[in-house]
């Protein structure tokens, strides 16, 4: 046992701590350019006219990229999953959110980027805007997404929601003595990485592509990027893998196929770093979630049933929407079994930053809610939480919303572990209930036949 | 304008008013310091101005003129690290990386000022530093260890059959190392 339980270095480690690891923006090579991004000061709103002359006459300018040069404008982040794209590269007709970019300038300096974004002329028509995912729905609520509405429509089966139906969701309301009622909303979140989104986009003489990117997701970018550009994959080169800080905020290839169009109009390598404000005003954030959730519950302390409303503020676009609302419909029961499901997930957009990945991906905020409505639960019963939780606790063979066994539930340890942690003693009866199989009173009437094939039932 | 920055002196055109960060990193070439925010916020891109921590995206060139400027780089080399260096290693205290030039040269300064390992004492002496990685603890250790003076070959060989951590050598031209 050499690896195990040793103290093994970090192979970065020494470049980390001596200044000498070459991130993206560290890398630098002769004649190279510098771009800067127009972006928009409107939530939403119609583009009339966009005149770069102004920026293309000044001196040091080498580049304008526009819709207009880009090869493919709308591809989307799960085109290859079947989804529709629904996104354009720069803003052609409308802006539908507040720093969605319309134009990228390469120039000589940083400098004389941003003064060439900000001589460029945008005639724009305000519209009305949509932030609330629950005026999405009502009659005249303002149109944010061009391709779907203001939802996704278009699930398997032609369903306007992520569904889950699991058991016989009416018999068990039928059967509880109590239903708990809760709605829960999460905000927001900015991954914040310390290194801001950068990218170095080099156009070799043999008409390939070099980027130095900063991507949580390289072979993922490789594959935007060449669909924008209509390139064979063999005609790009991404050297990553030295990234500072994404947890999740990296993966939307934000800025390697901006600058690889300004490299290959202007024939030099450009670098496209943000700025702090850019990174928090128009990078993807973690999206808020407004979940609704009704549980039908017994006087003795078990989870019959549970109905659920969740609506995903995607933002302006939907990007990786559809699949992490996919995941959280699967995780919709948490660290819990519940036999009786009804869960309906809608992918909504508003005229926010479209969002994306971070730590947990349509997860983080449903567990929030889940173990916020779990404790009401207990509480409404009179019961203690941790026997409500030990009672109800996913155990081997049990099946998830998506009817996937459980082959390792980890509910009884984290218990435990929290129950140490504060000093809790779980002792007598409570103590029984952390074993792993579900048989005797772990057994109620309406969960048997609810265990896997092979299962402890 | 003359900078001179660890140790060596170098002649540089960028204008009075420009940033000490966009200097280094930008004219001179000196990428340790990092551009995490440009506006004072992050900690990313400190320097020693005279042995004190400095923001170098706030510090405009003609105000570090005259002046011993030190960049991690000129803490220790991969060859020679410093104690702290060494003790970010072992406590895994570097992770994405990109605060950790700004980290080790404000702990750095802390320790050769002989601060202490109280946790409070290093928490104040660091609270100006963003890391979104570590959630800081391992960052209190690797800085308390040195301020405790850890032996660096116990730290580097005790818990790990397979180190291959450099002794400390303390020769850098910043040093750290308050043991």
């Amino acid at each position: 046992m050499k690896v195990v339980g040793a103290r093994l270095p970090r192979y970065d480690g020494v470049g980390h701590v001596t200044g000498r690891t070459t991130y993206v923006d560290d890398v630098r090579l002769p004649g190279m350019l510098h771009a800067a991004a127009l972006r928009s000061p409107h939530h939403n709103a119609r583009i009339i006219d966009v005149d770069t002359g102004p920026a293309e006459a000044m001196a040091g300018v080498r580049a304008v990229i526009t819709h207009a040069d880009v090869p493919t404008l709308v591809y989307g982040h799960l085109s290859g999953a079947g989804i529709d794209g629904d996104e354009p590269l720069l803003a052609k007709d409308f802006v539908r959110y507040k720093g969605q970019p319309i134009a990228l300038v390469a120039a000589d300096s940083v400098q004389i980027a941003r003064a060439a974004c900000d001589a460029i002329v945008v005639d724009y028509e305000e519209l009305p805007t949509l932030l609330d995912v629950r005026l999405a729905f009502e009659d005249g609520a303002p149109v944010v997404n061009d391709r779907f509405g203001n939802w996704y429509k278009e699930f398997e089966g032609g369903l306007e929601a992520r569904q889950i139906r699991k058991g016989d969701i009416d018999r068990a309301f039928d059967d509880a003595d109590l239903i708990v009622e809760g709605v829960y909303r999460t905000q927001a979140v900015e991954q914040a990485p310390l290194e801001t989104q950068v990218c170095v986009a080099v156009p070799e003489p043999d008409g390939r592509l070099t980027i130095h990117t900063c991507t949580q997701a390289l072979y993922f970018s490789l594959g935007v990027v060449c669909a924008h550009l209509e390139l064979p994959m063999s005609k790009v080169k991404m050297v990553g893998g030295t990234v500072g800080g994404g947890f999740g905020g990296k993966v939307d290839t934000a800025s390697d196929t901006l600058a690889a169009l300004a490299a290959r109009k202007s024939g030099l390598p450009v670098k496209w770093r943000w700025t702090r404000e850019e990174e928090m005003l128009a990078s993807s954030t973690r999206g808020p979630w407004h979940m609704e959730i009704i549980d039908a519950v017994t006087s003795d302390g078990w989870i019959l049933g549970r109905k659920m409303l969740t609506l995903h503020d995607a933002g302006a676009y939907g990007r990786f929407s559809v699949y992490g609302l996919t995941k959280h419909s699967f995780h919709h029961t948490g660290a819990y079994t519940i036999p009786n499901l009804h869960f309906d997930g809608y992918v909504v957009f508003t005229n926010r930053i479209p969002t994306s990945a971070m730590r947990g991906y349509g997860v983080t905020g449903l567990s929030t809610a889940i173990e916020v409505h779990t404790e009401r639960v207990a509480n409404e019963l009179g019961m203690d939480p941790y026997e409500f939780r030990l009672k109800n606790a996913n155990r081997v063979n049990d099946t998830s919303p998506n009817r996937i066994a459980y082959e390792d539930p980890s509910t009884v340890e984290v218990l435990q572990s929290i129950a140490a942690a504060t000093g809790t003693e779980l002792d007598g009866s409570l103590r029984a209930m952390t074993r792993g199989e579900r048989t005797d009173d772990l057994l109620p009437d309406h969960l048997v036949g609810q265990i896997a094939q092979g299962g402890h039932g | 304008m003359d900078l001179v920055v660890n140790a060596v002196s170098h002649e540089v055109d960028s204008a009075p008013l420009t940033s000490l960060l966009e200097v280094l990193r930008e004219e001179l070439d000196i990428t340790g310091p990092k551009a995490g925010c440009e506006t004072g916020g992050c900690g990313a891109c400190t320097v020693l101005i005279d042995g004190e921590p400095r923001r170098s995206c706030l510090t405009a060139l003609c105000m570090a003129e005259g002046r011993e400027v030190t960049t991690v780089e000129g803490l220790g080399t991969p060859e020679a690290l410093s104690a702290v260096q060494q003790a970010f290693i072992h406590h895994y205290a570097a992770q994405c990386g990109f605060c950790t030039s700004g980290m080790i040269v404000a702990s750095s300064a802390y320790v050769d000022r002989g601060g202490s390992p109280d946790t409070g004492a290093i928490q104040e002496a660091l609270g100006g530093h963003y890391c979104r990685c570590t959630g800081y603890v391992k960052i209190l250790d690797a800085v308390a260890a040195v301020a405790r003076g850890d032996d660096a070959d116990t730290m580097s060989t005790a818990a790990s059959p397979t180190s291959s951590y450099v002794s400390i050598g303390g020769t850098g031209n910043g040093g750290g190392g308050a043991a």
